[in-house]
């Protein structure tokens, strides 16, 4: 028993947040949402081993388990990511066989992958438009239940790590901004009531991080309970971020909203919460589940 | 990550399912706030020291068993499950004990150690004053130096189980004339003590939980002192940290409450209107978060790391969760949640005394308000002015 993960496996964590935080900056961000073409950079996702975290070694892949690419997403939350990374590298890859991914990871580092909407298809009438200005969506069928019941699972994981990345961000620009702003004569951020919003999001970040690693390890009924924790936190920080940004938060002008939108986007995703607390409720309170000290694990 | 427990960690599971089946009591003891509930909860302690259960991850020499945090982890959660009773040693064995054990003399390790682990000495805290609660710098009680004794005198209040306990240990002002965080000490003081009066105050439950204690030229032997003279502040927030951070509540206790709360949730569903289940899943949900987080803790403990000021997170965390849970226990009982004894009090009034504790957790080891206030300045950098 030891609940932390290994060196080589942070040096992969932090690698990845340190390429998403240098590379996927504000600037970028809003290029994009603007429509306008910026570098791709899936190749040097590639390069850095991003795409293949999951896949199997025998395919250039690292084979490392769901819960790495948890922390892996925590990171693409924080920054805003604004690609389909974590659907292709966390929850279509290890999907995947290995005949279908081999040439994968190499066409990925030469440039030859970059993800996109058909043009055809997007007009076809069966695009959707998000609030977020950087989801691309179209409506898909779907597969059979059992499929979409163990993909949801995966989706759910990751889907609250990246929640839990958006939360924080969103702490720390509300952080950076009540050092800044003044009012009375001080930085809003001495005054105590806003002081102890954020601490309480704050708090509840850290206690959401665990049970999604726990979530990613073990699966059942603890994937339910991080993706509904992940969704009152990030609700719960967006709203506080908006309250401590004042009138600023209802621009589109300042950042904010484009964590905002993806983390309201994210809430709905892979299970909303309804769907996790239904299946808690079965599982809590319909089922005869052993519950209690000594079970979590 | 590995979540697996090693098979040396399920079999001392096995052993103390074992041994507290057949030790724990059959009924509840009487509440330890009372002179005859102390008694049994220190026959108990007995019990559990006589075997070394009492605090298996202690050093040998002391009384322990020499295990790590996780299998400290396994023995509260064995302990909860069982439902065996409350710590009355709580104060001395996890928050004390910590701190005896990184500032202690050799000396006061072995003087102290071993009978707090026995059960022999029960161990009250004596460092709220009537004008120093959360402005615990605001301390006034003095201790002055007179050859190989300090003579203390002052005021002490709301110390815990004081009436009934041996020893306490208290932070005074040992520097005349020193200021707020400066010129504190920790001292070790016998509650039997000449020139030491306590007065029972009665408690939410009107058990007489709480002590003042009045210092009258207390005299008490210079080697009692815990730590550096004049840098007690530094070691109270140590003994905080352990406060706070990790030992004062596992998280086994919140999960057999959780698990009871579900019983009682399916014993009166029929009656609950539609948002009830979810408050219970949610209460559940909590349980699990900290048992998870716990965990992750420990694991970075062991490795070396030491808790600072995100254990006031963890005490945010539980206290709140706690006061949720019970207050979802009250409103399932409805019109029988008030009812302490008698054939329709549901478990004995076990709830609503679990309601009225939980409404001191956001209050007692420092209150909520001044965790969110440390969490905020020290963790998420906002300026204190
Ligand atoms: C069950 C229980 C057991 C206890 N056991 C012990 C014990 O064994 N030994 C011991 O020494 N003490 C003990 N205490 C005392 C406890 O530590 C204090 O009650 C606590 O620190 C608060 O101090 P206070 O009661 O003076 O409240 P106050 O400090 O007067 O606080 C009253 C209210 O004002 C708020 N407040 C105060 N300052 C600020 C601020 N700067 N910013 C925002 N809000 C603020 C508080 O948060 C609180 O809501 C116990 C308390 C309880 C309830």
């Amino acid at each position: 028993m030891d609940f932390r993960f290994t060196e080589d496996q942070q040096d992969l964590i932090d690698a990845a947040k340190t390429f998403f935080d240098g590379e996927y900056t504000v600037e970028r961000l809003r290029a994009m949402a603007a429509g306008e073409e910026v570098e791709n950079l899936w190749p040097q996702m590639g390069q850095l081993g991003l795409l293949g975290i999951m896949a199997p070694e025998s395919v250039g892949g690292l084979e490392q388990p769901l819960v790495v690419m948890a922390a892996v997403a925590e990171a693409a939350g924080y920054a805003g990511l604004p690609e389909p990374y974590i659907e292709i590298a966390g929850i279509s890859v290890p999907h995947a066989t290995a005949e279908q991914l081999s040439g994968f990871i190499q066409h990925a580092m030469r440039s030859e992958l970059r993800p996109y909407i058909d043009a055809a298809l997007a007009k076809s009438g069966d695009a959707v438009k998000s609030i977020d200005p950087l989801r691309n969506l179209i409506k898909a069928q779907g597969g059979n239940d059992e499929d979409i019941d163990n993909i949801n699972l995966h989706g759910a994981v990751l889907s609250a790590a990246q929640l839990i990345g958006l939360s924080q961000c969103m702490v720390d620009m509300s952080v950076d901004y009540a050092k800044d702003r003044h009012q009375f004569g001080k930085p809003i951020g001495s005054f105590q009531a806003i002081k102890h919003h954020l601490a309480t999001v704050y708090t509840q970040i850290e206690f959401t991080r665990p049970i999604i690693h726990l979530a990613a390890i073990k699966g059942g009924a603890a994937v339910h309970n991080a993706k509904v924790a992940a969704i009152d936190t990030a609700i719960l920080a967006a709203e506080t971020a908006i309250q401590v940004h004042g009138g600023m938060g209802y621009t589109y002008e300042v950042d904010l909203h484009l964590f905002m939108k993806r983390a309201w986007a994210l809430c709905g995703e892979w299970g909303d919460r309804n769907y996790h607390m239904k299946k808690l409720e079965d599982y809590i309170l319909n089922g005869d589940a052993e519950l209690g000290p000594g079970v979590t694990f | 990550m590995d979540i697996e427990f090693t098979s040396a960690q399920k079999a001392f599971r096995e052993e103390v399912r074992e041994w507290l089946s057949a030790h724990v009591p059959k009924t509840r003891l009487p509440s330890f706030d009372t002179q005859e509930g102390f008694d049994f909860h220190r026959e108990w302690e007995r019990t559990l020291a006589k075997d070394k259960w009492g605090n298996v991850n202690w050093p040998e020499e002391y009384g322990g068993r020499g295990l790590d945090l996780i299998s400290w982890l396994i023995f509260e959660e064995e302990y909860y499950r069982a439902d065996a009773p409350l710590r009355v040693s709580q104060n001395g064995i996890f928050l004390l004990a910590p701190t005896i054990m990184e500032y202690g003399t050799e000396q006061q390790k072995s003087r102290f150690l071993p009978p707090m682990a026995a059960g022999d000495e029960i161990w009250a805290q004596a460092w709220s004053e009537p004008g120093a609660g959360s402005d615990m710098a605001a301390i006034r009680t003095k201790a002055v130096r007179d050859g190989d004794h300090y003579v203390v005198t002052g005021q002490k209040t709301w110390s815990s189980r004081a009436v009934f306990a041996d020893w306490c240990f208290a932070l005074v002002r040992t520097e005349e004339g020193s200021q707020r965080h400066n010129g504190l000490s920790k001292l070790l003081i016998p509650l039997d003590s000449k020139g030491l009066t306590r007065r029972p105050i009665a408690q939410l439950d009107g058990d007489p939980g709480f002590a003042e204690l009045f210092f009258d030229e207390v005299r008490v032997p210079a080697e009692n002192l815990l730590g550096p003279e004049h840098g007690g502040w530094g070691v109270a927030m140590a003994t905080a940290g352990f406060e706070r951070g990790l030992l004062l509540r596992s998280p086994a206790r919140f999960q057999a409450a959780a698990a009871r709360l579900v019983s009682l949730y399916k014993q009166h569903k029929d009656r609950l209107s539609s948002g009830v289940g979810e408050q219970v899943i949610q209460a559940w949900m909590n349980t699990e978060r900290f048992c998870a987080a716990t965990y992750q803790l420990v694991a970075r403990v062991e490795a070396g790391a030491s808790i600072t000021s995100e254990s006031s997170a963890n005490k945010l965390f539980w206290s709140e969760m706690d006061r949720h849970l019970h207050r979802t226990a009250m409103t399932i009982m409805g019109a029988q949640a008030e009812l302490e004894e008698g054939l329709d009090a549901i478990d004995n009034g076990r709830w609503l005394d679990g309601y009225m504790f939980s409404l001191a957790g956001p209050i007692y080891a420092g209150t909520n308000e001044i965790q969110r206030n440390i969490l905020a300045e020290r963790v998420l950098g906002l300026p204190r002015k």
